[in-house]
Formats: C-alpha cells, sequence, structure tokens
C-alpha cells in the first residue's frame, strides 16, 4: 500500500475542513472581507505540492490559494490567522486572504494574488532564481482558466521559453471564470495556446488520482529540465457561493473518487474513515484556535 | 577600473557603476530590451555581457509585464535585479506589475519579504520623441506607497544612488533623465554610494529657495546665475530622491529665505511640485514672505513639433520671470 496516497488523502480532508470552517466564520462575520475557497482542487493541490521540495521550488498562486498554501507547508494556523485578520497571521492581517506570503517555515509557497494573472511572471522570477543559484529548483505558477486569457500569462509563457527557465505554468480549469464560463470566454483550447509557445504540454483531471501524479511529476520533471511546461488540470467548483453547510461540505466528486481508487488500491474503508476524520479534526480545531486570537 | 576618471558623463558613470555592482556581488543581474548585445538604446550597459556573460545580462522579449514581473519575483527570491524599462512612458503596459506587485508585496508580508529591485527608466523630453516617450512619471510613481523614486542629475550622484538603490531592500524606480545622458562632471573613482533620501544643495542662495529635479537643474541654474545679476541670490536644491523626499533640506533653506519656487517637468496637477509646496506650506508657513509658486508643463502630452515642445517645456527665462514675480510679491 502507498501510505504516502494515505497521507494525500488525510491532507485533502484537511483542506477541505479548513475551507469550510472558513466559509462558516465568513457567514459569521467573522472573516473581514469576502474569501475565496480551494474548495474542489484538493487533489491538484496536495499532487502538486507533493513534487516540489519547499528547500528549492516557489509556488505562487491566485487569489484562490488557501488550499495549495496549506499543502505546501504553510503553517496553518498562520494561514487562519492571516486570513481571518489575527494578530500573528503570516502578515499580521496586513495582507489577508488574497495575499498570503510565507517566509518561513518549511514550505513552497511564496505568495498569492489580488490580481487575476499577476503571480505568473513573478514564478518566473522565482524560476531565474532558482536557474541562477544553480539549485535545480522550479518556479510554479498556479493560476485558472479566467487567468489563462491574461496578457501577462501569454508573455510569461514565451519568456519563460526563451529564456529557457526552469518553470512550470499549472492551470486549474474548474469551468468558471468567477461567474463566465469557460465556453463564453475562450474559443482555443488552453494547451494548443502553451504548445506553440514552445512548452510541454498535459491535460489531467483531479478526479484521476494516479493519472494526476503522474502528469505533474511528469510537468515539474520537465520543468526541472529548464523546458518549460503547462499542465491542464481540471478540478471541480463544488458551489461557487462561500458558505458551505454539512451537505456541500461532504459533495466532493474528486476526494470521493480518490477514495475509491484507494479501496481498490488495498486500504479498507475504516482506515479512510480514520484518516478523513483526523484531516477533518486537525483543521476544524486549528481554525477554532485562529479565531480565538486577538484581532490585528 | 582606473583610479583617475576624466569628467564621465552621467551614461558612462552609470555604466561603470553597473560594472562594480555586477563584479562586487553575484546577486546581481541585470535585462532589459536591447540591453545585452546592444549595449542599451543610451548606451548604459556597454560591456556588461562581455564582462559577466548571458546568465546575468540579458536581452528580454518586448514584454515588459512578463519581464517586469519576473524582476519584481527574482528581488524576492534571493536576486538583486536591475531591469531597465526602456522609457517611463512603458509602465503603463506593465502597470499592475510596478502598481500592485512590486509597490505591495513587502507591506502585505509585514515586511519580510526583501525586495532588492532596481527598475532602471529614462524620463525627459526636450528631443522630440514625442508624447509617448517623453513624460516625465516620477511623481506618479512617488504617489504609490512603497516604491522609492530616484532621479539624479549628474554623473556622481547617477552612480552613486544606483549603489544605494541596488543594496536597498525596497523596490527603487529610478529615472534617467534622456537629455542628461551626456551630461559631465567629475566622480570618484570607487563611485561611492549616494544616500537615497538626501538632497544635494547646487548652489546657496539667501533670496529665494528653487527646488528643481532631473533636467530642470540646468535651468534652475542659469536663471540663478542671471537671477544674481539682478541682484537676487537663489539657492538651488536638487533633490535627487523624489521620494522619500529630503524635507529637511528644503525647509532650511525656505526657513532662511522665506520663498520657494518649485520646478519640475513632472505633472502640473497633483505632481511633484505641488507636493512640495504643501508639504513645506504645512511646515513652515510661519517662515514664508509670500506664497510658494511652482512652475510645470502645462498640463496636456509632451507635443512633438521643436517649437511647441521648447514653448511646452519650462526654460531658464520662465524660472527669471517667475522668481521675479516672486521677489516682488
Amino acid at each position: 500500500m502507498d501510505q504516502k496516497a494515505l497521507k494525500h488523502y488525510e491532507k485533502c480532508w484537511f483542506i477541505r475542513s479548513f475551507e469550510a470552517a472558513i466559509a462558516r466564520a465568513a457567514a459569521a462575520g467573522k472573516v473581514p472581507g469576502l474569501v475565496h475557497l480551494s474548495t474542489g482542487s484538493e487533489v491538484a493541490d496536495v499532487l502538486l505540492a507533493h513534487h516540489l521540495d519547499w528547500r528549492r521550488d516557489k509556488v505562487t498562486g491566485s487569489h484562490r490559494s488557501h488550499g495549495i498554501a496549506l499543502a505546501c507547508g504553510t503553517e496553518p494556523l498562520d494561514v487562519a490567522k492571516e486570513i481571518l485578520g489575527k494578530k500573528g497571521g503570516l502578515s499580521d492581517g496586513l495582507g489577508g486572504t488574497q495575499h498570503l506570503i510565507a517566509t518561513s517555515g518549511e514550505t513552497s509557497f511564496l505568495m498569492s494574488n489580488g490580481i487575476v494573472g499577476a503571480q505568473v511572471p513573478l514564478a518566473a522570477g522565482a524560476a531565474l532564481s532558482a536557474k541562477s543559484r544553480g539549485s535545480d529548483g522550479i518556479g510554479v505558477a498556479v493560476f485558472g482558466d479566467g487567468a489563462a486569457n491574461q496578457g501577462a500569462v501569454f508573455e510569461t509563457m514565451n519568456l519563460a521559453v526563451v529564456l529557457k527557465l526552469p518553470m512550470l505554468f499549472v492551470m486549474y480549469n474548474n469551468g468558471m471564470a468567477q461567474s463566465t464560463s469557460v465556453a463564453q470566454a475562450t474559443e482555443s483550447d488552453f494547451s494548443d495556446r502553451a504548445r506553440s509557445f514552445g512548452l510541454n504540454t498535459w491535460k489531467t483531471d483531479s478526479n484521476d488520482y494516479p493519472d494526476c501524479a503522474r502528469t505533474l511529476h511528469q510537468g515539474a520533471a520537465s520543468a526541472r529540465r529548464s523546458e518549460p511546461g503547462f499542465v491542464e488540470v481540471k478540478v471541480t467548483r463544488d458551489h461557487g457561493h462561500y458558505y458551505a453547510d454539512g451537505e456541500d461540505f461532504d459533495a466532493s466528486p474528486a476526494i470521493e473518487n480518490f477514495e475509491k481508487y484507494l479501496l481498490t488500491q488495498g486500504f479498507n474503508s475504516k482506515l479512510l474513515r480514520v484518516a478523513k476524520k483526523s484531516g477533518v479534526q486537525k483543521a476544524a480545531a486549528i481554525v477554532a484556535e485562529a479565531m480565538e486570537a486577538a484581532d490585528a | 577600473m582606473p583610479n583617475h576618471m576624466p569628467e564621465p558623463t552621467i551614461a558612462e558613470a552609470l555604466n561603470a557603476a553597473h560594472h562594480q555592482l555586477m563584479a562586487d556581488d553575484e546577486s546581481v543581474i541585470c535585462f532589459g530590451e536591447d540591453f545585452a548585445q546592444n549595449g542599451g538604446v543610451f548606451g548604459v550597459s556597454n560591456g556588461l555581457l562581455e564582462a559577466f556573460g548571458p546568465a546575468r545580462v540579458f536581452d528580454t522579449p518586448i514584454s515588459e509585464t512578463a519581464f517586469i514581473g519576473m524582476a519584481v519575483g527574482a528581488a524576492i527570491t534571493g536576486l538583486k535585479p536591475i531591469v531597465e524599462l526602456m522609457f517611463c512612458d512603458f509602465a503603463g503596459v506593465c502597470f499592475d506589475q510596478i502598481l500592485n506587485q512590486a509597490a505591495k508585496a513587502r507591506f502585505l508580508s509585514n515586511g519580510n519579504l526583501k525586495m532588492p529591485l532596481v527598475i532602471r527608466t529614462t524620463m525627459g523630453a526636450g528631443d522630440g520623441s514625442g508624447a509617448m516617450h517623453s513624460q516625465s512619471l516620477h511623481g506618479l510613481l512617488a504617489s504609490i506607497p512603497g516604491l522609492v523614486v530616484v532621479a539624479p542629475s549628474s554623473p556622481a550622484d547617477a552612480a552613486g544612488l544606483l549603489k544605494s538603490a541596488v543594496m536597498s531592500d525596497d523596490p527603487v524606480i529610478f529615472m534617467e533623465n534622456k537629455t542628461l545622458y551626456g551630461h559631465t562632471g567629475p566622480v570618484e573613482a570607487s563611485l561611492p554610494p549616494v544616500p537615497i533620501g538626501e538632497a544635494r544643495t547646487l548652489k546657496s542662495g539667501n533670496d529665494i529657495t528653487i527646488v528643481a529635479a532631473s533636467a530642470m537643474t540646468q535651468a534652475a541654474l542659469a536663471a540663478a546665475e542671471t537671477l544674481e545679476h539682478k541682484g537676487v541670490s537663489a539657492s538651488v536644491i536638487d533633490p535627487r530622491t523624489i521620494k522619500p523626499v529630503d524635507w529637511n533640506t528644503i525647509q532650511s533653506s525656505v526657513q532662511q529665505t522665506g520663498r520657494l519656487l518649485v520646478i519640475d517637468e513632472g505633472a502640473a496637477f497633483g505632481g511633484f511640485a505641488d507636493t512640495v509646496i504643501a508639504g513645506m506650506t504645512d511646515r513652515v508657513f510661519s517662515a514664508l514672505k509670500a506664497a510658494p509658486k511652482k512652475l510645470t508643463p502645462p498640463d496636456t502630452p509632451v507635443p512633438y513639433a521643436v517649437g511647441a515642445e521648447g514653448t511646452w517645456m519650462p526654460g531658464a527665462s520662465d524660472i527669471v520671470n517667475v522668481a521675479t514675480q516672486l521677489m516682488e510679491a
């Protein structure tokens, strides 16, 4: 049995539970502004992070980055406090949910961004730093299908290829750019675009855990060879609003499919229940602790 | 570097400073459009590629958003990039990376991130480049919290401020006036750093304080000479750093003269000149003998034709006229 898969499963539930707790806090008026939840991309977040090394790799993310920040190893209590605007948050509450910046601890997460697509050139900078140091590290930009229509993304794809940067572009396609569907906003295929810039491209679906794992591994390995890669990962946006009730909380096709896969791999359902419960409880406890902290 | 440097131009002093900075610190890297192989449009990067190789000195595609953003990302992950934005007018193309990324990351990290980033760019009219290659946007950029803005007017200040900018943990917008690149002046061969935030008094006088930055220093000095012949002793102060501006130096002079005239090539509305006047009015109102005045170009884009551009730009005679009015007020 692949013990790391069980850890990933627990982490997925950790992230989902964390986001659910944040959603409850938001509904109760305990979050300063709007929050954009990562609910639905947990499997992708965890698998991407799995292929990164916090000592040398750096990830920049979108406004919807709680999940990837946690998956990369950012201290969850500090993340929760930052989102809630509390003292002791990553930036003592100066940044907030859309501007998570990790500067300490064992995390490959660098920062998220309030401007759609703006994080992509920043990851090119992280890639340039890694290349200059000869660290074998990579810069990873995580963005959505909405950002994929930003010029910053196109420009950076070309720049990464001509400069041979160790850079990975990871596009989470959840089918919706805010409230505009991919079909409305985009006529061409995302991978075709990336390929035309000279990137190595892949498509995968976070509902298929082994394929998603394999594909992100290939993407990261390509980037590490200074052949910039582009991976389109299909993720689910499980709900469009930010208040999650118990029903929403449990409805996650990607995690359910992950669970089905694990059952075929020799994990019994009791083991999975224990892992899920552990992830859910840990996250809930952390967010609860953060809520007790002093306001920033 | 030879021990003795004949009076270099600003372009040559900047070039020498780049060579020293890159030789002293391997984390300094330089890039921009037409920067490496071509030596830069104004020759500032001559010889850098040959001396330090293509990993540290390279050309970029015409993609300001991507490469300015890349410089921001590199600066917060261990490098000290000096990135060239060919004209400050092009800030419009990559404004998000300047306004939201470079300017805000340190604040948003509660100061935990360091950003030793220098964005070198050009400013200034007077060479017929027209409305989109001639602007002086130092005031606009200085109005954004988080950015340091410098605008040197001599070879020693240019080289010295570049050194301080590279050593700064804050992002610095380094504004070079196109019309000053050929301007010569004395420098020490070691090109000593010039502190950010310190003005330089170009000429001392007792009757009126003239504040002028970048190329306007030349017009202000010429005007001061004419004024001297008319019996008016003018002090001319080059702020050198637009933000944080050196209030103390300006204030001590205004307290002495009681009269303030600010000459600026930037915006006529909400610009650097307005900021200096407001700051001094707030600080030393009781010392003022007359209402401070400013002289800027009119509130229009920069015109192209020689006559029109010349009329648009404040000149020494304009300065003399306004200074004389101020003396009579």
